[in-house]
C-alpha cells in the first residue's frame, strides 16, 4: 500500500508556508504568489458568467471552445500555430497539464524524465506521480545558471521519456537562449524523447542595460513551440496564475500536435473532467482584455527586482546572487555552504522570514534559498531588514566568495 | 463593464450616433456571424479588402454586441465603468456625425455580430442593416440561453432576412442549418465549404508539418481549381481562406463603385 505515494513529498514550499502560518508576524517571501489581485475585468467576466448560469455544468473536456479560440488567437500573436479544436487543452493550472502529459508519456520502457537542477520543486514529484524517475541535470551557476550540455548528454539514454523544464526558469530567473533550446530539440529528435516546456513566466522578462544594448527592442522569449518542425515532440504549458494574478483560479492550458494532445486528453479527462468552468470564463476575459494589466504587473515586478537586488547587494558579505532577467524569484547563495533547510528553518524561527530552501529545487540548489519578489515592496523591505539583522547576529562566514558577474544570454 | 443605469444611457446614445453615422456615410456593411470562427474570417476579409486597396473599418476583438458594435461602427474605444471616459467617447461619437467635424469614413465596415440570448439579433439589427452576411457555422457554444441549435439558427436567419434585394449571403454549406437559411433569401447566395455543391469548395486537404495544403475549386462559368498552402492548422482556417477568395472574387474595384451607386439609389 502507498508504495508510490510514499516516495512523493509534499512540496517544501507548502511545508514552509505551513510552518510560517503558525508565526504571527511572519513575512513570507516563500510562495510564488503575486501580491496583486485578479484584474477587475476578469472578475467581472466571471461574475457575469456566474449570474448567467453558465458555470454550473461541465464544459467540454478540452475546455470552452470560445476560450480555446481565444488561446489559439493569442498563441498566433506569438508565432505559435495550433488548432483550437484539436490541439489545445484548457487545464486546471499548468501543473495539472504537466502531470497529465507525464502520465501519458511515461511507460515501462521509457520512464526517465530529465529535470534541470535547480528548477520548480513540483516537477520531480509530478514525475513520480506519473510512475517515472526524475533524473537531474545540474545547471551551471558560474554560467548564469546555463545548461551543462555535457552532463545532459550523459544522462540521456534509451529510457529517457522526456525533458521537462521551466523557461524562464523558476527559481533562477534564467532565460534559456534560442541556441540552447534548439540543441535540446535536436537531441530530442535524435534520441526520441519529448520536450515539456513550461512557460508560465514568459510575460515577465525584464530589460537589462547590457541586453538592451545588444538586442535593442526585440526582447522576447523564444519558444520551441514556434518551430513547426518540432510540433511532434514539444508540449508547451502556460498558466494564467502568474501573468494575470490568478493563482487561485487554477486555469492554464497546454498545446501540442493533435496526436499527442489526443492521448493527454484521456488523462486530463480522468483527472479533472474539465478545468473549473468559472475559471475558464475568467481566463477568456484575461486573454481578451487583460493585456494592459500584465504590462503593469511586469513593470512593478521589475521595480521590485531592482529593489530586492539592491537589498541583496547590501548583504554581499553573507550572500551572492545572479540578477534574474525574468520571473519574480531570486536564488541567492549562502556563503559558507550552509545547509539550506537548516538555514530556512533557522531564519523562520529567529527572523520570522519565510524563504524556500534551495535543495527543494534539486541537488544543486543546496546552499541557496529562493525569495519571491512577487510580494509587495513593503514586505520585501521588512523581510530584508530582518534578514540583515539575522546575519549580523550570526558568526561571520569562514569562506567568502566574490559575487560573479551575471552572464547575459542572447535572446532571439 | 459599466453599471446598469450608465450602461443603458451609453447604449442608447451610442445606438443613435451609430445610426446617424451609417445614414450619413452609407458604408458597405459586411456582417460576420455564426457561433465560431468569426475572428479568423474577419482577418481574412481584411486581407482581401487590403489586396483590393479598399478602405475599411472593422470591430476589435469582442466589440460585437450591444455596446461594442456601435463603438466599432463609430471607430471608438471602450471605457469600462469610467464615467468621465464615456463622456469623452460620446463627445467624440457626436463629432463623428457632425458634417463639418467628421473624418473621411471607410468604404467598407466589417462587423462581427455575437448573440447569446434570443432576440439579441433584433437589437443589433436595429442599429445596423447588413449589405452582405457571412455565416460560418452553428455550434452549441451559446446554447445555455437557447432551447436548441435550431433556435440559434432562427436567430441567424434574421440576419439573412435583413439583407436588401441586392445583398449577398455567403454561407458555409457544410453546416446543414446554415445551408437551410439560403431558402429564406431570394438574392445572391454564395456557398463555401468542403462538401460537393459549394461554389467555393476546398478539397484534397492535407496536414503538412508546417500547416495545411488544399485545393480550392471555384464554380463559375469556367471551373477554376488552384492549390493553396497555409501555415495554420484546423478546418476553420480553410473556411477563412475560402471566404477570402469569395470576397476577392465578388468585391472588385469597379463593383465598389457599382455598390455605392446602388446604395445611393436605394436610400434616395
Amino acid at each position: 500500500m502507498f508504495s508510490r505515494t510514499q516516495k512523493i513529498n509534499l512540496s517544501p514550499i507548502k511545508q514552509i508556508e505551513i510552518l510560517a502560518s503558525k508565526i504571527p508576524d511572519v513575512v513570507s517571501l516563500a510562495q510564488g504568489i503575486p501580491s496583486f489581485d485578479t484584474p477587475e475585468v476578469v472578475k467581472k467576466a466571471a461574475i457575469k458568467a456566474l449570474n448567467k448560469g453558465s458555470v454550473a455544468k461541465y464544459s467540454l473536456t478540452m475546455g470552452l471552445p470560445e476560450l480555446r479560440e481565444s488561446i489559439e488567437y493569442a498563441l498566433a500573436q506569438e508565432g505559435m500555430y495550433y488548432d483550437f479544436e484539436k490541439e489545445i487543452i484548457v487545464t486546471a493550472g499548468s501543473i495539472e497539464g504537466i502531470t497529465a502529459s507525464l502520465i501519458a508519456l511515461i511507460d515501462q520502457k521509457k520512464d526517465e524524465v530529465i529535470i534541470f537542477s535547480p528548477s520548480y520543486t513540483s516537477y520531480a514529484e509530478a514525475v513520480k506521480v506519473a510512475g517515472g524517475k526524475p533524473v537531474f541535470v545540474n545547471l551551471l551557476e558560474s554560467e548564469g545558471w546555463g545548461i551543462d550540455f555535457d552532463s545532459l548528454e550523459r544522462k540521456i539514454n534509451s529510457r529517457t521519456a522526456a525533458i521537462l523544464f521551466c523557461n524562464p526558469n523558476n527559481p533562477t530567473g534564467t532565460v534559456y537562449p534560442k541556441e540552447d533550446l534548439l540543441r535540446i530539440a535536436i537531441l530530442a529528435l535524435k534520441k526520441k524523447f519529448f520536450i515539456l516546456s513550461d512557460e508560465v513566466y514568459k510575460d515577465f522578462i525584464y530589460s537589462d542595460p547590457l541586453q538592451i544594448a545588444s538586442e535593442s527592442a526585440n526582447y522576447k522569449l523564444f519558444s520551441l513551440a514556434q518551430m513547426p518542425e518540432y510540433r511532434n515532440i514539444v508540449i508547451r504549458f502556460f498558466s494564467l496564475s502568474k501573468a494575470y494574478a490568478m493563482t487561485g483560479w487554477r486555469a492554464g492550458f497546454l498545446h501540442s500536435n493533435e496526436e499527442i494532445v489526443k492521448e493527454i486528453l484521456k488523462v486530463h479527462d480522468s483527472l479533472v473532467t474539465c478545468a473549473p468552468v468559472i475559471s475558464q470564463y475568467a481566463a477568456m476575459a484575461a486573454l481578451d482584455f487583460g493585456g494592459e494589466e500584465v504590462k503593469k504587473f511586469s513593470k512593478e515586478f521589475e521595480e521590485r527586482r531592482n529593489l530586492i537586488c539592491g537589498r541583496l547587494d547590501d548583504l554581499s558579505e553573507y550572500l551572492s546572487y545572479q540578477k534574474p532577467n525574468s520571473s519574480y524569484f531570486v536564488f541567492p547563495k549562502i556563503l559558507g555552504n550552509k545547509n539550506s533547510w537548516e538555514f530556512a528553518l533557522d531564519l523562520l524561527e529567529k527572523a520570522h522570514v519565510a524563504v524556500v530552501p534551495g535543495v527543494a529545487f534539486g541537488p544543486s540548489g543546496e546552499g541557496h534559498f529562493r525569495v519571491s519578489f512577487g510580494r509587495s515592496k513593503e514586505d520585501i523591505d521588512e523581510a530584508f531588514r530582518r534578514i540583515k539583522a539575522y546575519f549580523e547576529s550570526q558568526p561571520k562566514p569562514i569562506l567568502k566568495i566574490i559575487p560573479k558577474k551575471v552572464k547575459v544570454h542572447t535572446l532571439n | 463593464m459599466i453599471n446598469n443605469s450608465l450602461k443603458k444611457i451609453v447604449q442608447f446614445k451610442l445606438k443613435w450616433l451609430a445610426k446617424i453615422y451609417l445614414a450619413e456615410n452609407k458604408p458597405y456593411v459586411i456582417v460576420i456571424s455564426g457561433t465560431t470562427g468569426r475572428i479568423w474570417l474577419k482577418d481574412k476579409i481584411i486581407e482581401a479588402l487590403k489586396e483590393r486597396s479598399f478602405s475599411f473599418g472593422a470591430n476589435k476583438k469582442n466589440f460585437n454586441a450591444e455596446i461594442g458594435l456601435p463603438l466599432s461602427i463609430l471607430g471608438l474605444p471602450g471605457a469600462e465603468k469610467d464615467f468621465e471616459k464615456w463622456i469623452k467617447i460620446l463627445w467624440k461619437g457626436l463629432k463623428s456625425v457632425i458634417p463639418s467635424k467628421k473624418k473621411k469614413s471607410p468604404d467598407y465596415l466589417i462587423l462581427e455580430m455575437a448573440i447569446d440570448h434570443p432576440d439579441d439579433m433584433d437589437y443589433l439589427l436595429s442599429i445596423v442593416r447588413p449589405n452582405a452576411v457571412i455565416l460560418n457555422g452553428i455550434t452549441a457554444i451559446y446554447r445555455e440561453n437557447f432551447e436548441s441549435l435550431d433556435e440559434i439558427a432562427a436567430e441567424y436567419g434574421k440576419l439573412i432576412k435583413a439583407l436588401p434585394w441586392n445583398g449577398l449571403a455567403i454561407l458555409n454549406t457544410d453546416d446543414q442549418r446554415v445551408k437551410n437559411l439560403a431558402n429564406n433569401f431570394a438574392g445572391k447566395v454564395i456557398s463555401y465549404g468542403c462538401e460537393d455543391g459549394a461554389d467555393f469548395k476546398a478539397f484534397d486537404i492535407q496536414k503538412i508539418f508546417d500547416g495545411q495544403q488544399f485545393k480550392i475549386e471555384v464554380q463559375k462559368k469556367e471551373r477554376e481549381i488552384f492549390t493553396k498552402k497555409i501555415n495554420r492548422f484546423g478546418k476553420h482556417h480553410i473556411y477563412a481562406e475560402l471566404v477570402k477568395e469569395v470576397i476577392k472574387d465578388n468585391f472588385k474595384e469597379q463593383q465598389k463603385e457599382f455598390f455605392g451607386k446602388i446604395l445611393d439609389m436605394s436610400t434616395d
